[in-house]
């Protein structure tokens, strides 16, 4: 697609995306049921779960980018490893904000070392040595190649981290969608809420992802012309 | 012998020799674990809280940021007069040259980690608990782990304008799980727990050791060419 196309595409996602967070919100404040226990804070979840799936299906698109770019050495696959790992970014920090938030008044504790929450914040810092070595190196294309590496031994490393974590105890609540053992336990109205504010997400996440891709293919068209001009 | 493994130990010599001759890192690693473990008689309240109770968290962070001092120059001096160029061109696949440099960084560090546990044994009156044996074994199999995941990001580091500095936060991400499982074996074995308690850690320990050298030997070739 030309960058244009994937311009206006990228935008008419992001608008629906938003429109989309809107209806979310208003549905999660005016619409669904509270829930019994837990009262009015529960409400963050439908910001919470959303936001945790899409870092997480955002830094897995950046990792399984970063091997196709050392192995095929396309352009195109970091331009992709890097939309999405900022995506992951973005939507990791809203994780990580509402996390704490509702823990305040769920679990009486802002932070607790709980086994998600502590992958979630490791993640961050994963892809923030990410960008850290992607900007220090002089010449760009080590930078890529560095980050890349990064991205894959972080990702590899993840279930180590995940099992390691598990090995404390657990506060976190448990999966009330995808269960081993049986279907959702979770309503009908919170359940139809959740699935539509992931759509909302993930739509959101693909719109900002294709707008930074364009970006970044403005930015790399920019540097070849600025080439042939000095040369 | 075959000719890989003649190649890793031209590797892991040259660098032994190298450091025989100077002795500037396993020095520096060898005299921060001592002068830490002064520091934390004193940032400890040995009164109130038992050393037996903390001792295993404070080994293993002193081999982590120890060792961060010393892996993290693994390619400082080949860098600054090039000599990267040479080792790389040699007949020897990179692998080789990431196992070499990173065995020679083991070598290094498993010492200074037995000299930690000597030290902090004998500041705190530590008793060597229920078996030294795994004790070691458990220091032993933390400090490949360590090693083979801190050499592959001082390749990326020394790459950097930020050096060193930008080593401990592409490691200790990482390098939690290591953490974990070694401060669980280490504090049980240290407070005299039977030896089948800390099995699955030191397993978990070992594990991690070998996917981290794994992964370093797959993904070296990519920081380094150039």
């Amino acid at each position: 697609m030309e960058i244009s196309g994937m311009r206006k595409a990228g935008t008419a996602l992001t608008v629906v995306g938003l429109a989309g967070l809107a209806l979310v919100y208003w549905l999660s404040f005016f619409w669904v049921s509270t829930e019994l226990s837990q009262g009015v804070a529960q409400r963050i979840f439908y910001v919470h779960v959303p936001a945790a799936w899409t870092a997480f299906l955002a830094f897995g698109i950046s990792a399984l980018c970063s091997a196709m770019y050392l192995w095929l050495r396309d352009e195109r696959f970091d331009q992709a490893a890097l939309s999405a790992a900022e995506g992951g970014m973005f939507f990791a920090t809203i994780m990580l904000t509402t996390g704490p938030l509702w823990g305040r008044i769920a679990w009486g504790t802002y932070w607790t070392w709980e086994p998600r929450l502590t992958l979630t914040l490791l993640l961050w810092f994963i892809f923030l040595g990410y960008f850290m070595v992607r900007s220090s190196t002089e010449n760009p294309e080590k930078g890529k190649r560095f980050a890349a590496v990064v991205a894959i031994v972080g990702a590899l490393d993840i279930p180590f981290i995940h099992v390691s974590v598990l090995w404390f105890r657990s506060l976190h609540p448990q999966p009330v969608v995808i269960r081993p053992d049986s279907g959702p336990s979770l309503p009908g109205d919170m359940l139809t809420l959740l699935l539509t504010s992931l759509g909302v997400f993930t739509l959101l996440f693909a719109g900002l992802f294709v707008l930074r891709y364009a970006l970044e293919g403005l930015r790399r068209e920019l540097d070849v012309r600025a080439r042939g001009a000095a040369a | 012998m075959s000719l890989y493994l003649r190649q890793v130990r031209a590797i892991v010599w040259k660098d032994l020799l190298l450091e025989l001759r100077t002795r500037e890192r396993i020095a520096a690693m060898a005299a921060f674990a001592v002068l830490a473990g002064v520091l934390f008689n004193y940032a400890l309240d040995t009164a109130r809280v038992a050393p037996q109770d903390v001792a295993a968290g404070l080994v293993w962070m002193t081999i982590v940021f120890g060792g961060l001092l010393g892996v993290g120059r693994t390619f400082y001096l080949e860098a600054q007069d090039g000599a990267m160029q040479g080792v790389l061109m040699s007949p020897a696949p990179k692998d080789a040259v990431y196992l070499g440099k990173t065995l020679a960084n083991f070598a290094l560090l498993f010492p200074v980690a037995l000299l930690v546990l000597l030290v902090f044994t004998l500041f705190f009156g530590l008793d060597l608990g229920s078996s030294p044996s795994i004790l070691v074994l458990a220091l032993a199999l933390g400090a490949l782990g360590f090693v083979a995941l801190a050499t592959l990001f001082a390749a990326v580091s020394t790459g950097t304008h930020m050096g060193e500095t930008l080593l401990p936060i592409l490691v200790f991400p990482l390098l939690v799980p290591m953490v974990i499982y070694g401060v669980g074996a280490t504090g049980r074995i240290l407070i005299g727990r039977p030896v089948s308690e800390v099995a699955g850690n030191v397993r978990m320990l070992g594990a991690f050791a070998l996917v981290a050298l794994a992964a370093g030997a797959i993904f070296f070739r990519f920081v380094v060419e150039d």
